[in-house]
């Protein structure tokens, strides 16, 4: 609330400072209240469009570094314990996404095939054509699947605690947002 | 003292000459000012515009006549994608949409909306007779069954490979008009969970 209130001040002191420019330069043309009103709404309107023009080009900006570089994502949750634990900071990249470089190995942030607005975190274990074992290792009978063309096989590292495609199968490709390089160590 | 007053004191001719100097530097240092500020600015803004709000695209393809391309490979249709409408993943049975091919991620496919999470749909060709789509996926069909590469071939996709809306057809001029949402009524789902918010099922 008290870094509104400052930010009003200093646009309202800016506004008086404006319109005390334009006074002095332009002299007095007609009554005073008449001379402010003008400057005053041209130094408002002037202001807001910069304003916002600012800010569409910085959101834009934003957009293409998120979209296509990379960035910074907090995980939650226990499936990829110990390698992150819940709500560590990790940096994500998408160069490999675009380039297709994504290998058996990575970690990689995913959008979740059952709700594509929430994210998902794991390692990519399979890439199309590889021979998953699907079984766990208490079972007799070992089964396997292989990963179709276009999808990848995600596991979490925490496999007691994790869902993942053992549960809702292989993952297409382009469900993949982008690479985990680098995890800050909070403890 | 100030830039202005010290110019008074040198005598005219040599005004002239830096004047005319500072003029042809300052022309090329600001020619690639500007060019940069514009770069930065129309760049990032543009690449947005084109893949949050809207952009154009060409349909190749049998697959989804006779709605689009009904003419094969003489006129191919140019269509106006919309991501605006799709930003919160919300869809509806007939639309027309462009999604990434789960086969492969680097080609975009342009299919209708046969059903959503929840529905129980008939399949043509599929290896399951009737199969019910899970949460979070759509099943997606063209137009032109048996040419075409859908979700009979590869199953319910998820919503997250959605791209875009596509609302309107824009090229070949005789073809200008608005793609309409709407469902054949043998393609109907066989049951439906979710009720969609205009038309009834």
């Amino acid at each position: 609330m008290s870094f509104m209130k400052l930010k009003a001040i200093s646009i309202l002191l800016t506004v008086i400072n404006f319109i005390n420019n334009n006074n002095k330069k332009s002299g007095d043309q007609g009554p005073w209240w008449q001379s402010l009103h003008r400057t005053m709404l041209r130094g408002i309107l002037g202001k807001t469009f910069r304003l916002v023009g600012y800010t569409i080009q910085y959101a834009c900006i934003a957009h293409c570094a998120f979209e296509y570089v990379g960035g910074v994502v907090m995980c939650s949750g226990p499936s990829m314990e110990p390698t992150i634990q819940n709500s560590d900071i990790v940096c994500a990249e998408n160069l490999s996404r675009h380039f297709y470089g994504i290998q058996r190995g990575d970690i990689v942030i995913a959008k979740s095939p059952s709700d594509p607005k929430s994210n998902i975190c794991k390692r990519v274990i399979g890439l199309e054509g590889d021979k998953i074992l699907t079984s766990r290792p208490s079972d007799f009978f070992k089964s396997h699947n292989y990963v179709p063309t276009g999808h990848v096989w995600l596991e979490g590292d925490n496999l007691q605690n994790s869902t993942d495609s053992r549960y809702y199968g292989p993952v297409p490709y382009g469900l993949i947002r982008g690479r985990i390089f680098f995890k800050k160590s909070c403890s | 003292m100030s830039h202005l007053q010290m110019l008074s004191r040198i005598p005219r001719p040599l005004r002239t000459l830096e004047r005319g100097m500072a003029q042809s530097q300052g022309w090329v240092t600001r020619y690639f000012k500007a060019f940069c500020k514009g770069f930065f600015v129309a760049v990032p803004v543009a690449v947005t515009f084109l893949d949050r709000v809207a952009c154009v695209a060409r349909v190749e393809g049998a697959s989804m006549q006779p709605s689009l391309n009904p003419g094969g490979s003489q006129s191919s249709d140019v269509v106006l994608l919309n991501h605006w409408k799709v930003r919160k993943f919300e869809v509806q049975r007939g639309d027309i949409v462009s999604l990434v091919s789960p086969k492969n991620p680097e080609q975009k496919i342009i299919k209708r909306v046969i059903a959503l999470e929840g529905d129980i749909v008939k399949t043509i060709g599929h290896k399951n007779r009737y199969v019910k789509v899970p949460r979070g996926h759509i099943w997606v069909e063209g137009d032109h069954h048996g040419h075409s590469f859908d979700s009979n071939s590869f199953g319910p996709v998820s919503l997250g490979l959605l791209h875009a809306h596509a609302t309107h057809i824009l090229w070949p001029p005789e073809r200008w008009q608005k793609l309409e949402s709407v469902l054949p009524p043998e393609r109907l789902p066989v049951q439906s969970e979710k009720e969609s918010l205009h038309g009834s099922p």
